[in-house]
């Protein structure tokens, strides 16, 4: 099947965050108002942005940001979620198959057999997953965006755009056939640079073998807070193709060379017993 | 009833069961983290939350017993680290040995053999290791790096495939080869027969004697 994906468009962006509000509200993701009878405090954080950052309650999260442009101030916005790459370190250090990758490419998950290990927090370029953790005990589960596939509540099974796409009021998200915006992004950098904008650029497109959600940026991708260039970590590599094999062959040698040296051992032990029988009758 | 000598302590016995349950635990339950395939038996924490308590046992047992048994421990960390030429001869004979029991190239061997001197510093070697990767895991998994964490869990992994692999050949000799008749029973009553000891721990069956009168 035809891989879905995301195109985020940041220069149609107004930063509403009504794709906060949508996903929270079509995934039960509930916040609390900060009022003294919720108990919860009020802070001021000199920033727009709310809440500080994501959380196992917000899986997707507008950043605000003012750069200095030639003595002009701009004032950014950008998306924050899951990125849901084609080469998931999420997906390869999970032990548990909880994350894994939907037949549309995006990386879906099923809380039901997370084991709260926290590996994916770990591993993602992104820093997306997070989970609530007893320090003490270990007990967690994970979350993060699945693509509005969370069981239950599954869009894009109903041939539905995810809830944020939906919501989007300047259409600053998208939601089709990823080579359909694959094309449709370059259509616009195109245009932003035939305007004046020198570093437009396509973010996603080839980043961990492709991303599903694309970014449409008037800037360098590191001036959005992106990371150039993202990629799954040393450590991941080490511990998932080195160490795993290694396991295995270490195991199963042990295992045979037990195996053969029970069977020679007891035979050899059998025909020493049989030699003492024979020289005492 | 043959002459028995006494080659493991009480307190040591005791030591060696506890660490030898919350090993075992250990290693079922990171194992169902290592095999992607199992790893599905540990949601909703179960599994980790076990490997936590035993964990906390594997680490206190022997902080109990060393302050208890500082004689003992002194001599125990001494012998792992007392490596000489009549190994080198063990490691030589060890597959005649151990295959076809021809023990005639096997030189005298004290308390511990070749063997049971790597297998004991594979222990303290490891415990170390996974003592000090997994209390960061557990306790830092909120503060310490991304990377930092991940490179934890490779070192755990390391000392689990090396300790591990050792442990099922530590518990083949013990219980299962045809050939080691009474380790089982030094471990587990406490004593060997005179007999066993000459024949296969003879430099430490005579320093004993030397020591002490045999117990009959
Ligand atoms: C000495 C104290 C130990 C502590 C504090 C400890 C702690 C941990 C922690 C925190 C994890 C990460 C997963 C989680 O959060 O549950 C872990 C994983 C693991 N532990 Fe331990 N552990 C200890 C000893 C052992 C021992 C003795 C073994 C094996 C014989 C073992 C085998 C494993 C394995 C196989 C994993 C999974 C690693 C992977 O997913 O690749 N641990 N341990
Ligand atoms: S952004 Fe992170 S959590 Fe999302 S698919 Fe990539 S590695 Fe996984
Ligand atoms: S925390 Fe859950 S989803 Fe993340 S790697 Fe562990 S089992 Fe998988």
């Amino acid at each position: 099947m035809a891989e879905k994906a995301i195109l985020y468009d940041a220069t149609r962006c107004t930063a509403c965050r009504g794709c906060q509000a949508a996903c929270k509200q079509w995934n039960e993701n509930d916040e609390l108002i900060p009022t003294e009878e919720n108990g919860v405090k009020a802070a001021n954080r000199g920033s727009y942005e709310n809440p500080p950052d994501l959380s196992p309650r917000t899986w997707v999260k507008m950043e605000f940001r003012e750069t200095d442009a030639g003595g002009a101030v701009r004032w950014l916005f950008s998306r924050r979620a899951c990125m849901h790459c084609t080469e998931a370190a999420c997906v390869k250090v999970c032990p548990s198959g909880a994350l894994y990758h939907h037949e549309l490419g995006f990386v879906a998950y099923d809380k039901d057999i997370c084991t709260g290990c926290g590996y994916c927090i770990d591993a993602c370029p992104f820093n997306v997953p997070r989970s609530d953790r007893n320090l003490i005990t270990g007990i967690a589960k994970m979350d993060k965006c699945t693509f509005c596939t969370t069981p239950g509540l599954d869009r894009i099974a109903q041939g539905w755009e995810p809830a944020c796409v939906k919501t989007c009021p300047p259409k600053a998200l998208q939601y089709g056939d990823r080579n359909q915006l694959i094309a449709e992004g370059k259509k616009r950098v195109e245009s932003l640079i035939a305007r004046g904008w020198a570093n437009a650029n396509l973010y996603g497109e080839k980043e961990l073998g492709g991303l599903h959600v694309m970014y449409v940026l008037d800037d360098h991708p590191a001036v959005y807070g992106l990371p150039v260039d993202p990629q799954i970590s040393a450590a991941t590599i080490a511990w998932q193709d080195v160490i795993q094999p290694v396991g295995w062959v270490v195991g199963g040698l042990t295992i045979l060379g037990l195996g053969l040296n029970y069977l020679v051992a007891r035979a050899s032990a059998n025909s020493d017993k049989e030699k003492k029988n024979a020289a005492r009758s | 009833m043959p002459q028995e000598v006494e080659k493991y302590r009480k307190p040591t016995r005791i030591l060696h069961w506890v660490h030898m349950v919350s090993f075992c635990l250990l290693f079922l339950t990171g194992l169902v983290l290592f095999i992607p395939g199992l790893g599905i038996i540990a949601q909703d924490s179960w599994t980790r939350v076990i490997h936590r308590i035993a964990a906390a046992i594997f680490i206190i047992a022997p902080l109990i017993y060393i302050p208890l048994n500082l004689k003992a421990t002194a001599k125990g960390i001494k012998e792992a680290f007392s490596w000489g030429i009549e190994d080198i001869g063990w490691l030589k004979a060890a597959p005649r040995y151990y295959f076809l029991g021809d023990e005639s190239d096997m030189p005298p061997q004290g308390a511990m053999n070749t063997g049971q001197k790597l297998w004991w510093l594979i222990v303290l070697v490891s415990s170390v290791v996974f003592t000090i990767t997994g209390l960061i895991m557990w306790f830092a998994k909120t503060t310490a790096s991304p990377a930092v964490l991940q490179w934890m869990v490779f070192l755990h992994d390391i000392a689990f495939i090396g300790a591990s692999s050792m442990l099922l050949l530590h518990i083949y000799l013990g219980v299962i080869h045809p050939t080691m008749t009474e380790a089982w029973k030094a471990i587990y009553k406490g004593t060997v027969s005179v007999g066993y000891a000459k024949k296969h721990h003879a430099k430490w069956y005579e320093e004993v004697t030397r020591r002490k009168e045999v117990k009959s």
